[in-house]
């Protein structure tokens, strides 16, 4: 699978001085997560696919960096879905973003927190928002 | 007096009607009253005169008054469009209508090639792009050497700099947002915007 390599205005672009939701979203209820990785896009993905397996999460991968993942069961508001999308700053560092894109928020971010989080812990340098 | 007169209470500077901004701007009178919730909430929260202070607006964005970042020093002076040292309620709205989803794509290219004009010369030069490149990698905590950020720097450079003279005119930033779309993409506030105004709303 194929990651998108940034350009320098993208990866700026990617500042937390750049994110206003800030202003509006208080941080826990935000459905969208990034974190730095120093591994390959081939670690990250193993891994993702590692993680998705441990949780019950079934895994298909785009062609353009995107690595869907979608539960297995009917949550509060229908299926959870969330997209994960790796961008490459250098061979060996990388931007990744999981963006809920279907089910219920709170569920997705327990998920989140208490499932993908711990068990990505060896690939993440740092979260963003995270302080 | 004689007769009761209405108490009118005294707005801060720079205080417009949110019909007048509605009318004006990318949002609706919802969205500006929305907005003025807001405001008012970040321009009391540290220096209490309704106006936004650079403390203030930190406090906003990182949880944290004190935390300097090149990049949101660049979003504040730019919505302090008076450079008067803080963000009037005004100039908060006028400011955050570029960052609708419904805002022109010329808006936002023009505020993002402001944004990267660090020194306001009307150009976007190489070094400029290399200080906002390591203050990318510094805040982010990631560690390249000189040679990768100056192959990221020279790669991009060399591809926005069309006619080859050292620095990026507005012209050559709007073919090179043409040809790369996701430079942009911190230019628009969608997954949280709608949010924002239903939760407001709820307040009513």
């Amino acid at each position: 699978m194929s990651v998108t390599n940034l350009n320098a205005f993208e990866i700026i672009s990617f500042s937390k001085g750049f994110d206003l939701s800030g202003m509006f979203i208080v941080k826990e209820w935000r459905n969208e997560a990034r974190f730095t990785s120093d591994k390959s896009a081939s670690t990250i993905i193993s891994k993702l696919e590692d993680v998705a397996k441990a949780l019950n999460l079934r895994v298909r991968k785009k062609d353009n960096g995107v690595v869907k993942m979608q539960g297995r069961k009917e949550g509060r508001n229908g299926v959870l879905q969330f997209d994960i999308e790796i961008f490459e700053v250098t061979t060996s560092y990388h931007i990744i973003e999981m963006k809920q894109t279907s089910g219920d928020s709170l569920e997705y971010r327990q998920l989140l927190e208490e499932g993908i989080r711990p068990a990505l812990k060896d690939i993440v340098l740092a979260w963003h928002g995270d302080e | 007096m004689g007769c009761a007169s209405s108490k009118q209470f005294k707005r801060p500077p720079g205080y417009e009607e949110p019909a007048v901004l509605a009318a004006q701007t990318t949002f609706t009178v919802n969205e500006v009253e929305a907005l003025r919730e807001l405001y008012n909430k970040m321009s009391y929260s540290i220096i209490k005169d309704g106006l936004i202070h650079k403390e203030e607006f930190q406090l906003a964005l990182f949880r944290n008054s004190r935390k300097a970042n090149l990049f949101a020093d660049r979003v504040f002076d730019l919505f302090d469009l008076k450079r008067n040292g803080v963000i009037e309620f005004g100039e908060f709205v006028r400011s955050l209508s570029v960052f609708h989803p419904k805002a022109p794509k010329s808006e936002k290219t023009a505020f993002a090639f402001k944004l990267y004009d660090l020194r306001g010369t009307g150009y976007i030069e190489k070094e400029e792009l290399r200080e906002m490149v390591l203050a990318l990698l510094d805040e982010s905590d990631l560690h390249l050497s000189e040679c990768a950020v100056e192959a990221i720097v020279d790669n991009t450079f060399s591809q926005a700099d069309s006619n080859g003279d050292g620095r990026i005119d507005p012209e050559e930033w709007e073919e090179f947002v043409k040809a790369n779309p996701a430079s942009l993409r911190n230019m628009d506030i969608t997954m949280a915007f709608p949010s924002f105004v239903m939760h407001s709303e709820a307040h009513d």
